[in-house]
């Protein structure tokens, strides 16, 4: 694994690389490497057999700068096609786990000829009438002061497994794990908002426009972004195939790692 | 005495009916507290009790009376604190009205903030004083407001106003936020060149600054007031001094919850219920460890990534908060609530100016469920065996200390 910055029109963006074969472009989530953890995770390890994996911390995230005053959602998706300038990334496979998955999704409608296949998981994004998105930032406030239980139980199918304990702890956790969930929150308030929450109710009418191959790899238990979004997607894009996780919440990579890698590989192998 | 300590009654206006195992029952007084509590028929002529109290202390010469903003809380019935200030300009004749203040963030166009406010300093005959707030904090879910970008959106929609106020119109603002081809308000306040301007904040120095480059007033955001009170003023001074100007105490106000009575024993027993309601329901949300705070952390990201990582290094979440006092002791020692004799509210109140250095002292006389007639006695003990000291007293400590201070509350009022 290689860990290095790139300059983007003057923006540091840091990212992690690991892997040969055709370059994978991921795009972090919450409970995620960047988005709190500081390093791949046996998931991101195990994708790296099949392809080359680059994952760019989002604007404001851990390492990387943020992008200034005023940001919006159509910034952060500009910012990704100045990094794929400068990392000079043409064509290349999409995969993207939660708010990664919906810049993912957008960006793969929009320059559908540059996105050989697309892998969402456990995106958020659409807009699904009667099946809100869970509120991370309700429950990134703790419950007693030092309570993160239902913060786990948004994210994880079990909110006990170590995983969950290991990466939001209750009470003041390691600061840089702090502060690299902080950043992810930021960043989330900053383009999310608008309309409320983590969804952009145009997408699901683009969806058609992405006809590569995508996979859609939903944890069974996902209670951040439900199953129903899992089903919109894989309802919305072209050559879609659904596939979910046992015993898997939201963070489906982090709990499940092996199966979630098995289906990724496969369909990496497929397409 | 020129140079006396302002006192205000501030009113938040609780809702006080709430069943007595409400802190078992339910999480929070804040944003997910249920409205089904909210009782229609109790509630009738619960907002003129409230009104009528501001109107009395108005008629014991309190400095002014104030207001502010909550939005889906049982701490404040007050989403529209200008409907409450409409009330008071036609019911009282002396007192500063403060609304501290309008959501700016909430508005879909803060020229509207423009507009009421002006119409209330002319329906007040120029006795407005008028407070901006961000919000954001319980906003983030009870308006599901961003609260990154509502900062950014604050200091816009402030600029704007106070340009609404003060340059001829029609002109344009080309703004990030709010571009308007059209700014012509009618009408335009009543006061020259336009109403005192406070700004709430807790110690963000980056509020600090923009406060002192404006020339408004800073008001200390806390409920508490031990030694971090003190940092306050010596941090908003060394500011001023940083912008050239010259820290005095009516740039400075402060919040303090009181309740007097005959005795020491008296007042605690008076008080009590009225407290305990106010530190166990209407704090649970807010500050108070039990069940889940709503308004600041992690989940309401308007803080800088540096300001984060001095707050994660500056406080620590199993330290009890003011909701969490037990008995009237810890009041004493988290420097909060003040119950007592006229004597001991006096001592208590000298010993915060001497510290504090605040001209504006905002004062809350009900808590919580606390009967109209002790709200009242309270005050009105207050106004006639306390604040005449308090009065007499700051006016010969701020003499001293700032032999050289104007009348003037702000440079910009001095013009």
């Amino acid at each position: 694994m290689s860990r290095r910055s790139v300059d983007v029109r003057g923006r540091k963006v840091e990212l992690l690389e690991q892997g040969s074969g055709e370059p994978l472009l991921y795009l972090h989530g919450h409970a995620d490497v960047h988005g709190v953890a500081a390093d791949f995770q046996p998931f991101h390890r195990r994708l790296a057999a099949a392809a080359t994996v680059i994952a760019p911390a989002h604007p404001g995230c851990a390492g990387s700068a943020e992008l200034g005053e005023g940001i919006t959602f159509d910034d952060v998706l500009f910012h990704y096609l100045e990094l794929l300038d400068a990392l000079k990334l043409d064509r290349f496979d999409l995969a993207g786990h939660c708010v990664g998955g919906w810049l993912a999704a957008e960006l793969a409608v929009r320059h559908p000829e540059r996105v050989r296949s697309l892998t969402l998981i456990g995106a958020c994004g659409l807009f699904v009438p009667g099946h809100p998105i869970g509120d991370i930032f309700m429950h990134s406030q703790p419950e007693r002061g030092t309570d993160f239980r239902t913060l786990r139980e948004l994210l994880f199918a079990r909110f006990d497994v170590p995983a969950a304990l290991r990466l939001y702890p209750d009470g003041r956790g390691d600061t840089e794990e702090e502060v690299r969930r902080y950043q992810m929150l930021r960043l989330g308030a900053f383009i999310g908002f608008k309309p409320p929450y983590y969804y952009n109710r145009a997408l699901a009418g683009r969806l058609h426009r992405a006809r590569m191959s995508a996979l859609v790899l939903w944890g069974e238990h996902d209670r951040m972004v439900p199953r129903a979004h899992g089903d919109a997607y894989a309802a919305g894009l072209p050559k879609a195939h659904l596939e979910i996780v046992k015993e898997a919440g939201h963070a489906v990579a982090i709990e499940q790692p092996d199966a979630a890698a098995d289906a990724a590989i496969a369909f990496l192998r497929r397409r | 005495m020129e140079n006396a300590v302002k006192l205000y009654a501030w009113h938040f206006m609780a809702w006080p009916y709430l069943p007595p195992d409400f802190d078992d029952r339910y999480d929070s007084g804040w944003v997910t507290v249920p409205n089904s509590l909210f009782d229609r028929q109790k509630a009738r002529g619960l907002y003129q009790q409230y009104i009528d109290q501001l109107v009395a202390a108005d008629e014991l010469g309190f400095d002014g009376m104030v207001l502010n903003e909550h939005h889906q809380n049982i701490y404040g019935l007050m989403p529209s604190p200008n409907l409450i200030a409409a009330a008071l300009t036609q019911k009282t004749k002396r007192g500063k009205i403060v609304i501290l203040g309008n959501l700016l963030p909430l508005q879909i166009n803060p020229l509207r903030v423009a507009e009421e406010y002006a119409m209330l300093d002319n329906m007040s005959d120029g006795r407005l004083i008028a407070g901006f707030a961000p919000g954001a904090g319980p906003e983030t879910f009870n308006y599901d407001v961003s609260s990154p970008i509502a900062r950014e959106q604050f200091w816009e929609a402030v600029d704007l106003i106070q340009r609404a106020w003060t340059e001829p119109g029609p002109f344009a603002h080309e703004g990030r936020h709010y571009p308007l081809r059209y700014v012509n308000p009618w009408p335009q306040p009543t006061q020259k060149p336009h109403p005192e301007i406070w700004i709430p904040s807790s110690r963000s120095t980056e509020t600090l600054i923009k406060i002192a480059q404006r020339g408004y007033s800073y008001f200390l955001s806390s409920r508490s007031h031990g030694s971090e009170t003190a940092k306050a003023q010596v941090q908003f001074a060394k500011i001023l001094a940083d912008h050239g100007q010259r820290f005095n105490p009516f740039r400075m106000g402060i919040l303090l919850s009181t309740y007097v009575a005959e005795t020491d024993e008296q007042a605690k027993a008076e008080a009590k219920e009225g407290v305990w309601y106010f530190l166990k329901n209407c704090l649970k949300g807010h500050v108070r460890r039990e069940g889940r705070q709503l308004t600041f952390g992690a989940g309401i990201p308007y803080f800088s990534v540096d300001d984060f990582r001095s707050y994660l290094k500056f406080t620590d979440p199993t330290k009890p908060l003011l909701g969490d006092a037990e008995d009237f002791d810890d009041l004493v020692r988290s420097g909060s609530i003040i119950v007592g004799s006229p004597e001991t509210v006096y001592q208590r109140f000298m010993d915060i100016l001497v510290h504090a250095k605040a001209g504006h002292l905002l004062i809350q006389f009900h808590m919580g469920n606390m009967k109209d007639a002790l709200a009242r006695k309270s005050m009105r003990l207050f106004a006639t065996e306390v604040a005449p000291r308090l009065r007499a007293d700051s006016a010969k400590l701020f003499g001293r200390e700032f032999p050289e201070m104007e009348r003037q509350l702000a440079p910009e009022m001095a013009k």
